[in-house]
């Protein structure tokens, strides 16, 4: 069953320089660089934070408990954190109950992740089965090539395709140099018919939020950014799904959850972004959200399609972070709405091969 | 303080049969819990709305994995939120139930916590806690954490290693009244405790918790369902959480002065009612992974005065027909999967409520206390009640 929410704002964003490598700074001071301007940006101090909820992996993290780097960032020292293992949407909607039920009146969402740290073939290794798996050393490229070349097969998308979504992220990116589609084809072949520049270069990134109930919203005087709806969906583990791999039916199920909740229309939606490590499965995504096929999809990436242009700030492709790619796209797509106002969604997936999707509804007021 | 729109309840609990479990993978572990969960209270898969796993993903070194796990969790087409906060994880998950029930997101969530220990490398993983730069080096593991935080400890309350062997002794001898535990020592004695093998300085091998494989799952429903469900649902009253500092030299006499556990005691106290804790509860069921921190425990959640704990260990005043029953399941001395065990703290107070706890259920419990404890000083607390709250007004958490 969906969730439902009618009171909760976002009142302050923030993030971190994104940078291929930070090495500049610790992962404490990466995620203070995202909390310090959320915070100031809602008129409130770290006294004043009631609890946070972060998302952010031991495994890249290389640390038991990787919220420990942060929780004195985010006001934990004595007072209350709670860490989801998975992208920020899903910890934005473990945060929003929080306000819903009461718990917490003003809170923080932080996400971050020093991919440049981690190993990560050995990291994505350890997520496959241990017994039948491991000993082939796989690695997440090798199961997004299998769906890719299963989602090709369909005859609806090329690889041209994906590369032109890669071209039209990276046109709209801060943090990563522009390519042509050609040069993505062009790239170096990771996993049959995956190209390098077919997944999302690994950064290091942090972004953070200030959520709050109404009447501290109202109290702040920062009502411009409510957020409406969150769901999320867990699909099959990915060799459970062999012949599906290419079927991002939860996606589809979680935008449907959230939109019930809202009470909205697809139609209604000014901006949709959609998050994913690799090209081919923002058109998998699209597809499965409804947003068209084959070259309809792909145009609408590039902004010259009907509606309105997918991932217009970039998303994970452009330079985002496992745990942060869709907190980021909510920081992004907020600051784009700022002054003309209106509804997003915002998507983001976690796990081998998009096993789970999750999906957030915000409402801006211009 | 603020009104909840929904109260909320513990309405089941599974456990495993927690120990060296070569018999079962983790998945299986898992689903062991799980469906003798469900089963207590008549619910399908279908019924769950939402699933909240806890797990430490490097103890056995498996990424993702929640993900990995998705069928056995019974959480396919369904939210699944994977909590990873250390030793508290299993409370943190069970915190994540209610929250997302009271808040009316869900109606009826599952939690699961687990941990197949004898398949991973518990102490290395969790020298990983420790900063890379500045404590790695150094750590050694849980052992290591507590020997100094105990030794502290020692030297600040004159707690002496006699009293903290009565604590090793009450756990392993309640272990046999509980069917799931792990450590069941019905013969022991004190000075067995004392002659064990000395792991590191005050702690011997009597003083610690074992390294075990299990798992817990919990339903935590909504005020509308929870009383079709059990008979008497272990309402939730308060929760809290507190942290302490990053860095062991940040606070240096943790475990004596626990600041963390003070600071979410003091919240839910206030927020249950609870005045007079030795008095006020019926039972409690608390984080200790080594004797001396229960008596620390007792000290810093108000049970005696700072100091005392050890006197009310002599006193006796918690054991099962002391005033205040602490652990009658054998607590974490006698079952640790790590993944689990503060979601077993919470399970067996809802036990005690429900009046569920077979031989270890102590009579008449309206009121109980479960306590997680972790790394950073994590401190997860939850407070349940055979009293259904009498509006959603009085119902409120920090």
């Amino acid at each position: 069953m969906p969730g439902t929410t009618t009171d909760t704002w976002i009142i302050g964003l923030g993030e971190a320089p994104t940078a291929v490598t930070r090495d500049d700074v610790s992962i404490t001071e990466l995620a203070w660089e995202a909390v310090q301007p959320a915070l100031a940006q809602a008129g409130t101090t770290l006294q004043q934070i009631e609890g946070a909820i972060t998302a952010s992996q031991d495994f890249w993290d290389g640390r038991t408990i990787s919220s420990m780097s942060v929780n004195e960032v985010v006001g934990g020292t004595l007072g209350s954190e709670a860490k989801v293992a998975s992208d920020a949407c899903l910890a934005l909607g473990y945060a929003l109950s929080r306000i819903e039920d009461g718990d917490q009146h003003l809170n923080i969402v932080l996400a971050h992740a020093k991919e440049s740290q981690g190993d990560v073939h050995t990291i994505e290794l350890a997520a496959f089965d241990p017994y039948f798996e491991r000993p082939l050393d796989p690695d997440e490229t090798v199961v997004a090539a299998f769906q890719a070349q299963l989602l090709y097969a369909q005859g609806v998308f090329t690889p041209e395709h994906s590369a032109r979504v890669v071209a039209a992220a990276r046109a709209r990116s801060t943090v990563l140099a522009a390519v042509t589609p050609e040069q993505v084809l062009e790239s170096a072949l990771t996993c049959d018919p995956l190209h390098e520049l077919d997944r999302a270069p690994l950064v290091d990134a942090a972004s953070a939020l200030v959520i709050s109930d109404g009447d501290t919203a109202r109290r702040l005087q920062r009502t411009g950014v409510r957020l409406v709806a969150a769901a999320s969906r867990t699909g099959a583990y990915w060799n459970q799904r062999s012949s599906t791999l290419h079927d991002a039916e939860p996606a589809h199920a979680a935008a449907l959850d959230a939109l019930a909740v809202a009470g909205w229309q697809a139609s209604e939606l000014d901006a949709i972004e959609i998050n994913a490590p690799y090209a081919h499965q923002h058109l998998m995504v699209g597809q499965a959200l409804g947003l068209g096929d084959g070259e309809e999809l792909v145009a609408r990436f590039e902004g010259h399609g009907d509606g309105p242009t997918l991932n217009a700030s970039g998303g994970w492709l452009a330079g985002s972070a496992g745990s942060v790619a869709g907190l980021h796209s909510v920081v992004a797509v907020l600051e784009r709405l700022r002054d003309s106002g209106g509804r997003a969604l915002v998507h983001a997936t976690s796990g081998l091969a998009s096993q789970s999707h999750h999906v957030v509804l915000l409402e801006v007021t211009a | 303080m603020s009104s909840l729109p929904v109260r909320a309840a513990v309405v089941a609990t599974g456990q495993t049969d927690h120990g060296r479990r070569l018999d079962a993978s983790m998945a299986e572990i898992a689903r062991e819990a799980i469906d003798r969960c469900l089963e207590s209270c008549g619910l399908q898969f279908d019924d769950i709305d939402a699933v909240v796993a806890g797990n430490m993903e490097m103890f056995e070194g498996i990424y993702l994995v929640d993900q990995y796990f998705v069928g056995a969790l019974g959480a396919l087409g369904k939210p699944l939120y994977k909590l990873n906060t250390g030793g508290t994880v299993g409370a943190s998950a069970a915190l994540a139930c209610y929250h997302l029930v009271a808040s009316g997101r869900h109606r009826r969530v599952l939690g699961v916590g687990f941990q197949k220990q004898s398949e991973g490398s518990t102490q290395s993983a969790i020298t990983t806690v420790g900063d890379p730069v500045w404590e790695r080096a150094v750590m050694a593991g849980a052992i290591g954490n507590f020997a100094s935080m105990a030794s502290t400890y020692i030297a600040e309350s004159g707690v002496t290693q006699e009293q903290a062997a009565k604590v090793a002794v009450k756990a392993r001898r309640y272990a046999c009244l509980n069917p799931h535990a792990h450590l069941k020592l019905p013969d022991i004695t004190v000075e067995q405790v004392l002659e064990s093998e000395m792991l590191a300085f005050p702690i011997h091998r009597l003083d610690f918790c074992p390294s075990s494989d299990g798992a817990c799952a919990i339903v935590v429903a909504a005020e509308d369902l929870a009383g079709d469900l059990v008979e008497h649902p272990a309402w939730v009253h308060a929760v809290a959480t507190a942290h302490d500092q990053q860095y062991m030299g940040d606070s240096p006499k943790r475990l004596a002065v626990m600041r963390s556990l003070q600071a979410a005691a003091k919240k839910a106290y206030g927020l249950a009612g609870i005045e007079h804790p030795l008095r006020d509860f019926d039972v409690a069921e608390i984080y200790e992974p080594a004797s001396y921190a229960e008596l620390a425990l007792y000290e810093n959640l108000s049970f005696c005065e700072m100091g005392d704990g050890g006197r009310l260990i002599d006193e006796g005043a918690t054991l099962m027909d002391g005033q205040l029953p602490v652990n009658p399941s054998g607590g974490v001395l006698s079952t640790n999967p790590v993944g689990a065990t503060a979601m077993i703290r919470v399970a067996e107070a809802a036990m005690q409520v429900m009046g569920q706890a077979g031989e270890h259920q102590i009579p008449d419990v309206r009121r109980a206390l479960a306590t997680g404890y972790g790394g950073n000083a994590w401190t997860d607390i939850m407070i349940l009640s055979r009293e259904r709250p009498r509006a959603s007004a009085e119902v409120s958490t920090e």
